[in-house]
């Protein structure tokens, strides 16, 4: 049966001789396509530990008893940056200012001394 | 030019002296006696178990305070210094004030990020083989951990830092305003 695609189709000279890479050119797209995912996934691992964004990932193992308990909600509204100023603006800014950051303050963070070698390690 | 060179010399010794001597007093913490490895490697999995809990509950303290602090620089002091350059007000006072904040909360993160890989390589050490690195690791997690705690409170200094400079900048605009009125 005759090819009826066949005058749509380029002629091949077959006396030129083709490259390796030429005949191969799926596989090499293939191996190109891995080799380029592979940098571009090292690179944003890369940034994901280097930004100390892994540090604030708390759905790493591990982290899963704590992630329910982050304060989704944003925290500060109702002061715009538009808008003019008077005195009642101002007294309306101080007021919502002390209120968080009294709420800021509230928490120590980071006090005590649970590291304590005595607490820790030597407790017997 | 002699007594330069003196006191520039009398400077140099001082500064070599203290940090020989803090690197002595460094040492001086010592090795561990042979019962506290003991005890190290008897309680090990207790210890670390320890650790990995303060480790995640502290991660979520960053994350929620983290947020807070944030939220007070972006949408209170910036806010309010953006108002009121809008309408042509001095706000290199309060300009000062967020920056000194933007660089506490910068220390803030980078403190964290160090207490952080510290309490890690603690945790990849085996206690049971290495009590004394372990040991050394959990110390300076320690001291990492006090510096993040004198990084929050010199956050929150500066936070009272802003309201003070916002109480002399609301002084001074009512002083203005009366005379304008």
């Amino acid at each position: 049966m005759e090819d009826p695609l066949a005058g749509l189709r380029p002629d091949r000279d077959e006396s030129t001789p083709v490259g390796f890479w030429a005949e191969h050119r799926f596989l090499l797209l293939i191996m190109m396509t891995l080799v380029i995912s592979f940098m571009l996934v090292c690179v944003s691992l890369y940034m994901y530990t280097a930004s100390g964004a892994i540090q604030l990932d708390l759905s790493r193992p591990g982290y899963q008893s704590v992630s329910n308990q982050v304060e989704r909600e944003s925290p500060i509204t109702g002061f715009s940056a538009s808008g003019s100023v008077t005195l009642e603006t101002i007294d309306e800014f101080i007021e919502l200012y002390d209120t968080q950051s009294e709420k800021a303050q509230a928490v120590d963070a980071y006090n005590g001394d649970p590291l304590n070698p005595e607490l820790l390690e030597f407790n017997d | 030019m002699i007594r330069r060179l003196l006191s520039l010399g009398t400077l140099i010794l001082t500064a070599t002296l203290a940090v020989f001597f803090s690197v002595t007093v460094a040492n001086a913490q010592g090795p561990l006696s042979e019962s506290q490895r003991e005890e190290i490697r008897t309680n090990c999995t207790t210890i670390k178990n320890d650790i990995s809990q303060l480790q995640a509950s502290d991660a979520l303290l960053r994350v929620n305070r983290g947020q807070v602090y944030e939220s007070i620089r972006s949408s209170l002091m910036e806010t309010f210094n953006t108002r009121l350059s809008n309408n042509n007000l001095d706000t290199r006072g309060l300009s000062v004030v967020t920056n000194r904040y933007g660089a506490a909360l910068d220390d803030f993160r980078t403190n964290y990020q160090t207490y952080e890989r510290q309490l890690t390589a603690a945790l990849r050490i085996d206690c049971t083989e290495d009590p004394d690195g372990f040991h050394f690791a959990v110390e300076n997690a320690r001291t990492e951990r006090a510096t993040l705690n004198r990084t929050v409170a010199r956050l929150h200094q500066v936070m009272d830092d802003y309201r003070n400079a916002v109480g002399d900048f609301r002084t001074n605009f009512a002083r203005v305003a009366g005379e304008d009125s």
